[in-house]
């Protein structure tokens, strides 16, 4: 009995599937149960990065990728941000902006990829518009609702203690609305990389998408997964990061103090 | 007159240290639903003044109102803001900031970081917490959280202290050291105190004079001359508790 208990404590345990799975795989593979064109063996992806890495094309893919997304990230993020506030905090900017950011918010971002082809080709503007325009709803959203649920009862204590308005804003509002900024954040990381897979996968001639579009030309099954295994890494670096954001800005909150 | 040992301040110290407070004729309304009719009332520099009445009686908006919160509908309201501090009745701590920065939201603007810090630890002293000022906030229990919402409203000196109900969310235990406390810090500070509370023994416990309000009036202007340090219990208190509760239930 304590020593079933003592193997099931370990920390090892969530790795037991994964790494379960990359054996079957590999096993499946060797023996030629599943054929390298439908899935090539993980042997062969990590051998097609240490190629990839070595010729300098992966890295090249990936810096450009991720310049995209960060272009991304600022243009639209810090646009969506400054909006969220402003209707936040501005009645009067919110009956003159909400609704239409409402309206707009229906169409699917994704949906503008011909037109956007159309009008700037296969030219970096069309990537990081897309991305920006996915990054703006979840950001602008979640920044505006956090705003408008701060505890109306700290601002009340803030104005009676003489706090003036960019006070209030940088000791209360701000500080109050910023959990739920950081969800829009991670929510429009996701939709960032997403975005940046399908833009490059349809409307590139460099990335990680473009390198896994041509290797469907030339059935190159390692490198598509080697692709796949790079957009799911730097996804979950983002996550990743913005976790760790959290967990330091937001320490005062029992919820999110690290174990 | 009699001055018991708890009474630091000298009555000239508490005309320096307290302010007074004029309410005339003030009225307040909120829609048709009329909570301040022409109501008066005086404190003295220094006097430790006690509101009690059945819940909507209007006797927060009064506290509300002379703090500026409530727009009077008429009267006039006599009172020195710059020189006052509200108590709420939930703590309202920023639950992003330390206690000592809590606290030092009250602190007088520009004083250097050091002054501030050493004012910010002489009241978390008086308050019974100095050992807790690079908590945050959710780590206190509801009574410390309170004791830091009192520190931040009397590290500024403030010469009229609001108490809007501060301890009607704690346990009984909790609340007779808070009233203690209350009372050392008044008696050492001199300050005039205003206390909404719907607690009579609390009210009798620790005002010169308690007020009781019905409908948006004062019903009742009652002078508590018992001598300090009161006694929880005491037969004086308990008699004038009676008089009230009777007035207040209509018996």
């Amino acid at each position: 009995m304590t020593r079933a208990a003592g193997w099931k404590e370990s920390p090892l345990v969530p790795a037991i599937v994964p790494v379960g799975l990359l054996v079957v795989w590999q096993l499946a593979s060797t023996t030629g149960l599943l054929p390298s064109q439908i899935l090539p063996a993980p042997t062969a992806v990590v051998k097609a990065a240490a190629e990839l890495t070595a010729d300098g094309e992966l890295i090249h893919h990936l810096a450009v990728s991720t310049a995209r997304a960060l272009t991304g990230l600022v243009v639209g993020g810090s646009i969506s941000f400054v909006l969220g506030l402003l209707c936040g905090l501005s009645p009067f900017a919110r009956r003159l902006l909400d609704p239409t950011l409402q309206m707009v918010r229906t169409i699917p971002h994704l949906a503008l990829l011909p037109l956007v082809i159309l009008w700037f080709g296969i030219g970096e503007q069309a990537k990081i518009l897309l991305v920006a325009w996915g990054i703006f709803f979840p950001i602008y959203l979640n920044t505006y609702h956090g705003v408008v649920s701060v505890d109306p009862q700290l601002i009340e204590m803030g104005r009676v203690y003489g706090m003036k308005r960019w006070e209030l804003f940088r000791r209360i509002i701000f500080p109050g609305a910023l959990p739920s900024i950081l969800v829009g954040l991670r929510f429009g990381l996701g939709i960032m990389w997403l975005t940046l897979i399908v833009a490059e996968t349809i409307a590139a001639s460099s990335g990680i998408g473009y390198m896994a579009t041509q290797a469907r030309e030339f059935s190159q099954t390692d490198i598509i997964v080697l692709a796949i295994f790079v957009y799911a890494g730097l996804g979950k670096l983002a996550d990743s990061l913005t976790r760790a954001l959290e967990h330091r800005l937001l320490r005062w909150n029992p919820a999110y103090a690290r174990a | 007159m009699n001055l018991p040992a708890l009474r630091l301040v000298e009555d000239r110290d508490r005309n320096r240290n307290g302010a007074p407070v004029s309410v005339r004729e003030l009225s307040v309304a909120f829609g048709q639903n009329q909570v301040l009719d022409r109501l008066s009332l005086h404190i003295e520099p220094g006097e430790f003044v006690a509101i009690v009445g059945r819940s909507g009686c209007g006797k927060s908006t009064l506290l509300r109102a002379i703090m500026g919160l409530v727009q009077p509908g008429g009267g006039s309201i006599d009172v020195d803001l710059d020189a006052a501090r509200l108590v709420f009745q939930e703590p309202r701590l920023l639950p992003w900031a330390s206690v000592r920065e809590n606290v030092a939201v009250g602190a007088p603007a520009g004083l250097d970081a050091a002054e501030r810090d050493r004012l910010v630890d002489a009241r978390l002293a008086e308050v019974g917490l100095a050992d807790k000022a690079e908590q945050w906030p959710a780590a206190l229990s509801g009574g410390q959280r309170q004791r830091v919402a009192l520190a931040r409203a009397l590290i500024s000196q403030p010469r009229l202290l609001a108490l809007d109900e501060p301890l009607g969310a704690l346990d009984a235990l909790t609340r007779i050291e808070m009233q203690a406390l209350v009372e050392t810090v008044w008696t050492s500070e001199g300050f005039s105190a205003l206390l909404v509370t719907h607690d009579v023994a609390e009210a009798v416990a620790l005002a010169d004079r308690v007020v009781v309000m019905e409908a948006g009036r004062i019903a009742l202007d009652l002078p508590i001359a018992v001598p300090r340090p009161r006694r929880h219990g005491d037969a004086e208190l308990a008699a004038l508790e009676g008089l009230i509760l009777d007035r207040l239930l209509g018996r």
